[in-house]
């Protein structure tokens, strides 16, 4: 045919074989621990897009692993849209890898699914209990077990543009009376801005403010869930935020249908002055707009009258699923991802904030104003929603954000849609 | 259907033509035949069609869930996923009717304006044909994703250029959140897929159109009849095929129809108001992973469409005989 694709196919049929020659060696694990695992193979489930330079960082992972334990390391690169699914039918087919990046809302799932493999043992060995980050902690444990190895995780707090805070002379807010203060003055003074954006379509903007105010999502009282989300503390929460909206006009019409890539894309754009977005983003918001370089900062989530309105984690724990042969050796990459030198280093390349504490104490020690703040209010803020399955099954009914929606298009009263929520939540946490 | 045992040996036995000639008694073999010709492509199908739809049924009978999956045990409930659908206050107030009268309205509205074009380009010459063939292909090409997001733009509250228009028109003072509300959410899903599915019908309809006798056309111009007149007396009697099979075929589109409301501000879910058959099944089922009560709706959903296009297709039959 045409000779120019003879390369081609000698190359693609070299890479077969190459990839062959690395999955040959799996599965004659015997339990001989991590140190002598020559000739073993183990396949990993990393998400794309965490890490823009993610190839680089895994070869060097891989070569410290080989190096470690003599097995060779073969990493697979997920879309997080499709990730579920692709669990859910690996897990179908008994097809899953030896250990996995799993979204810290899903491991109880999978976990309680019966596909993952406690790692409790494994942490207190390495001395490690102590040092890890509260929240994903939490998040990872399901019935007193262990099974998620807080890796990586960020968090929500309040964005602000430093610029116009500056030109009008306000301070960053540390009340919600001050937040009003704050957005009154920038209305008046840029009213084509967006003072605070209220998005409707972004539970976890919502629960810092219900948490904030003294309440709570949902809690176990025996053996049932107990909503929250009706309380009178919850209600003057929820309430507060959205009449940042219907009361003081500091949001739009378009925001009661955002998602939090609507806020990043707004905020990029230059048209608000203050929002609820994650540790991850400043790095997005530049990216966007080269513009907003230098003109905002953070500051961690006010209390109603001070301190720090909690704010969920978000991030990935490492886990390690039952199909995995020899578990000494997934706990050995387990533990070079997720401490020391590693870790550091996708901290700092992704822009996340790692899993152990130890190392988070450097990032607070920091100075600079879009980091410092967000380690603050991980370290001294952090919430978790809570951990159990059927709570995966009230995000996936939308439940927090029915009601936001419905208060701020003015189809529901915020008691109306809290007690309509917290009704639903009860209903599906129950498992009725 | 024991007698296709003996099939073989009947093929080699009787005489093929004056099987095929005699018109009374029919042979075994010329009765066979065809199934006999067909009997290669129905078993591929059978594997491939049959089996899934057989799965889907036995799993709509279980609470089938992340746990049964890893188990791989079965967990019979019987048929009380049929009962929660059937109980389900949201499946009588808002999604059976947002499913049902958008299919009407969007099969109405698809098919007359195909056919209006369609018309449209069965008049003109062969290079404005070419010109308004490839205009309107293009709104067929145009995957559904990112028309969707196109429609999201314009109507979009605060940037959106109907929002602006209208303000500057004075017709509205502030803007105005078009897709907080069921009606207008579901009048811009309606504008998406008519959009969208329009050329298809046109196109066939023009197919069939240009194999109407042009004879039969003058015949009844000479005798007096208007446009409006020969349309509805000679092009659409002799296209009712052509209709019926693009009828059909948008009622099943447009009962199915999914990206186009999931991917609207809102459409996902928080707006319960606007929650179709597609999407209501997506968040109760595959979003909690209860895969049982999602095979369930699909069973029904494929029972409500056979049921339309058996009623449809024995109507178009029936008016043939008379």
């Amino acid at each position: 045919m045409n000779k120019r694709f003879l390369p081609i196919a000698a190359l693609g049929l070299a890479a077969a074989l190459g990839l062959t020659a690395c999955s040959s060696g799996s599965g004659d694990g015997s339990g001989d621990g991590a140190t002598n695992a020559e000739g073993q193979t183990l396949t990993v489930w990393i998400m794309e897009g965490t890490n823009p330079d993610s190839e680089a960082y895994f070869d060097e992972v891989g070569d410290a692993f080989t190096e470690k334990t003599g097995a060779k390391l073969d990493v697979e690169f997920v879309q997080w849209a499709d990730a579920h699914d692709r669990f859910v039918t690996s897990i179908a087919g008994g097809t899953t890898p030896d250990v996995a990046e799993t979204g810290t809302t899903w491991t109880a799932e999978f976990a309680d699914a019966g596909a993952l493999a406690p790692i409790g043992d494994y942490v207190d060995e390495a001395g490690l209990g102590d040092d890890l980050v509260e929240g994903l902690v939490t998040a990872g444990t399901y019935d007193d077990e262990l099974y998620g190895m807080p890796w990586y995780a960020g968090v929500r707090s309040l964005v602000y543009r430093a610029d116009i805070f500056e030109e009008l002379g306000i301070e960053a807010p540390t009340t919600w009376d001050e937040i009003v203060a704050a957005g009154d003055k920038i209305k008046a003074a840029h009213p084509d801005m967006m003072p605070f954006a209220v998005p409707g379509d972004a539970e976890f903007g919502v629960y810092p403010w219900v948490w904030g105010a003294g309440g709570e999502v949902s809690t176990l009282e025996g053996d049932e869930w107990v909503s929250g989300m009706a309380s009178p503390e919850s209600q003057e929460g929820i309430g507060f935020y959205t009449g940042l909206a219907t009361e003081h006009g500091f949001s739009s019409a378009g925001a009661t249908t955002w998602k939090e890539t609507d806020v990043l894309d707004n905020f990029a754009q230059g048209n608000i002055a203050m929002a609820l977005m994650g540790s991850w983003t400043p790095a997005a918001i530049v990216e966007k707009n080269a513009e907003m370089e230098g003109k905002f900062a953070a500051t961690p989530i006010p209390g109603k009258d001070g301190g720090i309105a909690p704010s969920v984690l978000g991030g990935s724990h490492l886990s390690m699923f039952e199909t995995a042969e020899n578990k000494d050796l997934a706990w050995a990459f387990i533990e070079l991802m997720t401490t020391g030198e590693f870790a550091e280093k996708w901290g700092e390349q992704s822009g996340y904030f790692p899993g152990q504490t130890s190392l988070l104490d450097d990032a607070i020690a920091s100075d600079d104003p879009l980091v410092q703040p967000f380690a603050q209010q991980m370290v001294e803020g952090g919430g978790t929603v809570p951990v159990t399955p059927t709570f995966g099954a009230v995000q996936a009914k939308k439940t927090t954000n029915t009601a936001m929606q419905a208060i701020l298009s003015g189809q529901k009263t915020v008691e109306q849609a809290l007690t309509d929520a917290a009704a639903e939540m009860d209903e599906i946490m129950n498992g009725n | 259907m024991s007698n296709t045992l003996q099939v073989p040996s009947a093929v080699q036995g009787a005489p093929a033509p004056r099987a095929a000639g005699g018109p009374a008694r029919k042979s075994l073999l010329t009765r066979s035949r065809p199934w006999l010709l067909l009997a290669p492509a129905l078993a591929v199908l059978a594997v491939l069609m049959l089996w899934p739809l057989v799965r889907v049924f036995l799993f709509s009978l279980q609470d089938y869930g992340l746990r049964e999956i890893v188990s791989g045990e079965p967990n019979w409930i019987g048929i009380a996923n049929y009962g929660e659908i059937f109980t389900s206050p949201e499946l009588y107030t808002v999604v059976l009717p947002n499913t049902v009268g958008f299919a009407v309205l969007a099969v109405a509205g698809t098919v007359a304006l195909g056919t209006a074009v369609a018309v449209l380009m069965a008049s003109l010459g062969l290079f404005w044909r070419t010109v308004v063939g490839s205009a309107i292909m293009i709104a067929w090409a145009m995957p559904a994703v990112t028309g969707t997001y196109v429609w999201i733009w314009i109507f979009d509250a605060d940037r959106g250029i109907f929002n602006e228009t209208l303000e500057a028109l004075g017709l509205i003072d502030e803007p105005v959140n078009w897709f907080t509300n069921r009606y207008t959410f579901y009048a811009i899903v309606l504008l998406n897929v008519i959009h969208h599915g329009f050329p298809f019908v046109a196109i066939t309809i023009l197919a069939g159109l240009l194999g109407v006798p042009k004879e039969m056309l003058e015949a009844a111009e000479m005798d007096g009849a208007g446009a409006w007149r020969r349309f509805w007396r000679i092009i659409v009697p002799n296209l009712k095929q052509v209709f019926a099979v693009v009828i059909i075929l948008s009622t099943i589109w447009d009962f199915k129809v999914f990206a186009q409301v999931y991917l609207m501000p809102g459409g996902s879910g928080s707006n319960r108001e606007a929650l179709n058959l597609g999407v209501w099944s997506y968040v109760e089922s595959f979003g909690q992973n209860r895969y049982g009560f999602g095979s369930a709706i699909a069973v029904l959903l494929t029972l409500v469409l056979l049921a339309i296009t058996v009623v449809y297709v024995r109507t178009m039959l029936k008016e043939e005989e008379l």
